[in-house]
């Protein structure tokens, strides 16, 4: 069966070159110009990823998403517009999964709603993996150790934890609210610098090039991403 | 007409005279009759285009006009300076040689005089005003102007209370006896005429402190005292000797003298008080207005100033918008009473002084004067005081309106310069948006001339086209719309930054990953150019919107990649300097024109218009960005060729320390979620 994608997005061009692009890919997909008539199709036909617009005419993104919040734990991809980094991380606060900045390439779309539809697959969150790799890093989680290429990278047991977190979010945005609370707890999620350090040093550990990272990626004013491919 | 108000109290300059129309010079005197005689002048001087003078002669007698009288004089000077005249108010003791003398040196041709109405007996003696001038105005004609019958005689102020005269005549009758007695006791010693002075002596102790009646008593009084006591036959007025008559005239002419003299330079000094008081009053409001740039602070100091010099409550009232009054400055007022509203309107309406104490519409509370510049009234001067007759004696109403002028004038200079600033600023807007629709055409249609000629290539020639040019126009489509999107992105950044709309969002945040986050996003148009980067491991935090920082980055970066060749180098570099965290950006290209490199951050400036991309923004954004951090932003050319852009940031305290051994933060207890998988 054809994982179901819902597109709620008023503009009709953005609408076609989405279908255009999700179609060929194989998905199939519901449209929806407005937030009323998305949630509705939500309710019918139950997708598994939902792409949203933010700029809807009738409600705010953020409703869309309490509303469908309400009831279904479906992924929901949001597509903002840039300079709207505080909207975004409140709506990814308010349960988004992830987002994508218009404009944007058709490779990072369908990278977002493959990592969405990974979450959407019950069967392989089930077994605990025992062994990650990413490029030439690899993740040891039974015995918790950390290698980069042959070597093993010693790593403080928050580091570890870190990415740990990361890695269970691989491939999606982690807002640094819910990296701090998942890290640290609840009474540390005002504490974004010291979280930049701990992703600094992360980042000397395990990136070739620390200011050019390829595995830990910045999302400005978001928070982190974990490569994943 | 900038209304100097009946306040222009010094003689205008000597003008050279002019051929063509002639002066005219109406002479005014404290009655009523000086406002139809002003209104004849500025007739007949209209209808011959003249100019003219309303000049009033201030003698010491006018310190004992009553001060309705008083006020009659500064209305018609008022209501003269409104119709176009020069309101000249002089000096001096001898009217009509002031006025010829005013009038010889302004070319007057004319001079307009009341019917006189002396009285009778100056009449009598042949010495009226009109005669003095008929027999000395040589070459100038005198019109002596009826007053319809009006013999309004001027009310004489009311006399000192009766009680203060009487303890004055008392204290000069007590002076002389005195000096009686002093003589009596010097009698034996000396001469008679020696005795003659110490009277004198008396007499002009008197005068420098009594009124003009007393001292003139003191002066008749000594003479007799003299003649009964001290002149043969004693005790008795009878005088054996002619020549002790003599000495009695000429101690009774000197003695009068003296004491007219001394009351004179009484009133001149005090005269020269007043004077010094205003003026000084004058130039301090000057001083005070010309120190201010805006409107409410001007109109606050104005008005403190002058509730500060009359004691009274000021209010200074204008129009908003609509044209309703309202109060703009000073002390607010209870309107209770709706009439004061009124006559605040009826004084805006008619730019004539009315309210308590006036002779318009004074059943109110306050004292209303208009605040007129250029021809018309821009706002109202409102005082309340106990005692406003006090406040309206000519010469404080004299003062407050020259006040009210200069506060007129300092507004209508606010008001001035206000427009211009605005005038200023629409230009500047114009030339603005002038330069970015024009920049902004040409770079918004390159790139979608690009991308709309590669997609209709690939729509059109779809077959003949083979894969590889497909993958080339497509790829030329994506890279001019990320382009077009960057441009987008700076336009609103820059309006956004502008307008001061921008919130900055400042955090503590590692540079390196902010420069990394510029990279990243820059990441296609970077492979013709291998970028290197330097900086130390332990840079401390920077407390920065790092959305804003990275801008600039991207920005130096495009910048750079814009002007020097494909394949060279660019390199970023950060070190601490004098508590500051100092970016370079370093390129091997042509480098600045020389000279030139403050005018990169200039709006629009392109180093050679039309040749590269770009609106000639990121670069002015760039400093924006910086000066809103704090920092400085500048460039210049690298010695060995290319350019260097360096921006500062200063280092803040309390950054969150950037060490290899930071402590952990403890755990929340209870929290086990460490397995990515659980």
């Amino acid at each position: 069966m054809k994982p179901i994608i819902l597109l709620i997005e008023d503009d009709p061009h953005i609408r076609r070159f989405l279908r255009a692009s999700l179609l060929t890919q194989g998905y199939e997909l519901l449209e929806a110009g407005t937030g009323r008539e998305g949630l509705a199709m939500a309710a019918a036909r139950v997708p598994e990823v939902v792409l949203l617009d933010l700029g809807l005419p009738d409600m705010e993104g953020m409703e869309v998403i309490h509303q469908l919040r309400a009831w279904s734990s479906v992924s929901i991809i949001i597509l903002s517009a840039r300079g709207q980094e505080r909207d975004k991380v409140a709506n990814l606060d308010a349960g988004a999964d992830d987002y994508l900045t218009k404009p944007f390439g058709v490779g990072e779309l369908l990278a977002r709603i493959r990592v969405a539809l990974r979450k959407a697959m019950p069967a392989e969150e089930g077994k605990p993996e025992a062994m990650y790799s990413l490029g030439n890093i690899k993740v040891d989680f039974e015995r918790r150790l950390v290698f980069r290429g042959e070597e093993e990278v010693h790593l403080t047991p928050i580091e570890y934890k870190l990415l740990s977190v990361l890695l269970k979010h691989r491939g999606k945005v982690v807002t640094h609210r819910q990296l701090l609370k998942e890290v640290w707890g609840p009474s540390y999620v005002e504490q974004n610098p010291y979280l930049r350090i701990f992703i600094l040093n992360l980042r000397r550990k395990l990136e070739e090039d620390p200011t050019r990272p390829q595995y830990l990626l910045t999302e400005p004013g978001v928070g982190y991403r974990l490569r994943d491919d | 007409m900038l209304d100097p108000g009946p306040g222009v109290v010094s003689p205008p300059p000597n003008e050279p005279s002019r051929a063509g129309p002639e002066n005219l010079l109406v002479c005014l005197s404290p009655s009523p009759f000086a406002i139809p005689l002003i209104r004849t002048t500025q007739r007949l001087a209209a209808a011959q285009g003249a100019k003219w003078f309303a000049l009033y002669v201030e003698t010491p007698a006018h310190d004992r006009l009553s001060p309705e009288n008083q006020e009659l004089v500064a209305q018609a000077l008022y209501l003269a300076a409104k119709l176009g005249g020069q309101a000249v108010k002089v000096s001096g003791f001898r009217i009509g040689d002031e006025i010829l003398a005013f009038a010889r040196e302004n070319q007057v041709s004319k001079i307009f005089v009341g019917k006189p109405f002396k009285r009778r007996w100056r009449r009598f003696l042949g010495i009226s005003l009109v005669d003095h001038l008929i027999w000395n105005c040589g070459s100038i004609d005198i019109f002596v102007v009826s007053g319809e019958g009006e013999e309004a005689r001027p009310a004489a102020r009311p006399k000192a209370k009766p009680r203060q005269l009487l303890r004055q005549y008392l204290l000069a009758a007590g002076g002389v006896g005195l000096c009686t007695g002093l003589a009596w006791a010097l009698f034996p010693h000396l001469a008679l005429r020696n005795l003659v002075m110490v009277y004198l002596l008396v007499v002009v102790i008197i005068s420098s402190f009594l009124d003009r009646g007393p001292a003139l008593f003191s002066s008749l009084f000594s003479v007799a005292a003299f003649a009964f006591f001290f002149v043969p036959e004693y005790y008795s007025f009878s005088m054996p000797n002619t020549e002790y008559a003599l000495t009695l005239v000429v101690m009774l002419l000197v003695s009068t003298l003296v004491s007219g003299l001394t009351t004179r330079v009484r009133h001149q000094a005090r005269a020269a008080r007043r004077q010094e008081r205003q003026t000084a009053a004058l130039y301090e409001m000057s001083q005070n207005l010309t120190a201010i740039n805006s409107l409410e602070e001007l109109l606050a100091v104005a008005a403190e100033q002058i509730s500060r010099i009359f004691d009274s409550q000021v209010t200074i009232l204008m129009p908003d918008v609509e044209g309703k009054l309202i109060i703009r400055a000073g002390q607010p007022f209870s309107e209770d009473d709706v009439r004061e509203g009124m006559v605040a309107r009826w004084v805006f309406k008619h730019g004539h002084l009315a309210g308590a104490g006036t002779g318009t519409l004074s059943a109110v509370k306050g004292i209303y004067l208009p605040l007129i510049a250029s021809h018309h009234v821009i706002g109202v001067l409102r005082l309340e005081t106990a005692e406003p007759d006090r406040l309206l004696a000519a010469d404080s109403l004299r003062l407050l309106e020259a006040l009210s002028g200069q506060v007129s004038l300092a507004i209508e200079r606010e008001n001035l310069s206000r427009q211009a600033q605005v005038a200023q600023f629409q230009i500047e807007a114009e030339r603005m948006r002038n330069a970015l629709l024009s920049s902004v055409s040409h770079d918004l249609r390159t790139p979608l001339t690009v991308i709309a000629g590669s997609a209709s290539s690939l729509v059109e020639g779809e077959e003949n086209l083979d894969s590889a040019t497909k993958q080339e126009l497509a790829q030329g489509i994506y890279e001019e719309a990320r382009r077009l999107d960057r441009l987008v992105h700076n336009l609103l950044e820059m309006s956004r930054l502008q307008s001061g709309e921008a919130k900055f969002n400042k955090e503590w945040h590692v540079l390196e990953e902010v420069i990394g986050c510029a990279l990243a996003q820059l990441d296609s148009q970077l492979r013709h150019h291998p970028v290197s980067i330097n900086l130390p491991p332990d840079l401390p935090l920077v407390k920065i919107d790092d959305l804003l920082m990275e801008r600039v980055v991207i920005n130096l970066l495009e910048n750079s990649m814009k002007y020097t060749p494909p394949g060279t180098a660019i390199e970023i570099s950060g070190e601490i300097q004098n508590q500051e965290i100092l970016v370079t950006l370093a390129d091997r290209g042509p480098g600045l024109p020389v000279g030139k490199e403050e005018l990169v951050f200039e709006k629009f400036y392109q180093v050679a218009p039309g040749s590269a991309r770009g609106a000639g923004l990121g670069l002015t954004i760039c400093r924006s960005i910086i000066e809103a951090h704090g920092g400085r932003i500048w460039a210049a050319n690298r010695p060995e060729g290319g350019a260097i852009f360096s921006f500062s940031i200063p280092m803040a305290e309390g950054a969150p320390i950037l060490d290899k051994n930071l402590p952990e933060i403890e755990k929340e207890p209870g929290d086990e979620a460490d397995h990515p998988a659980d």
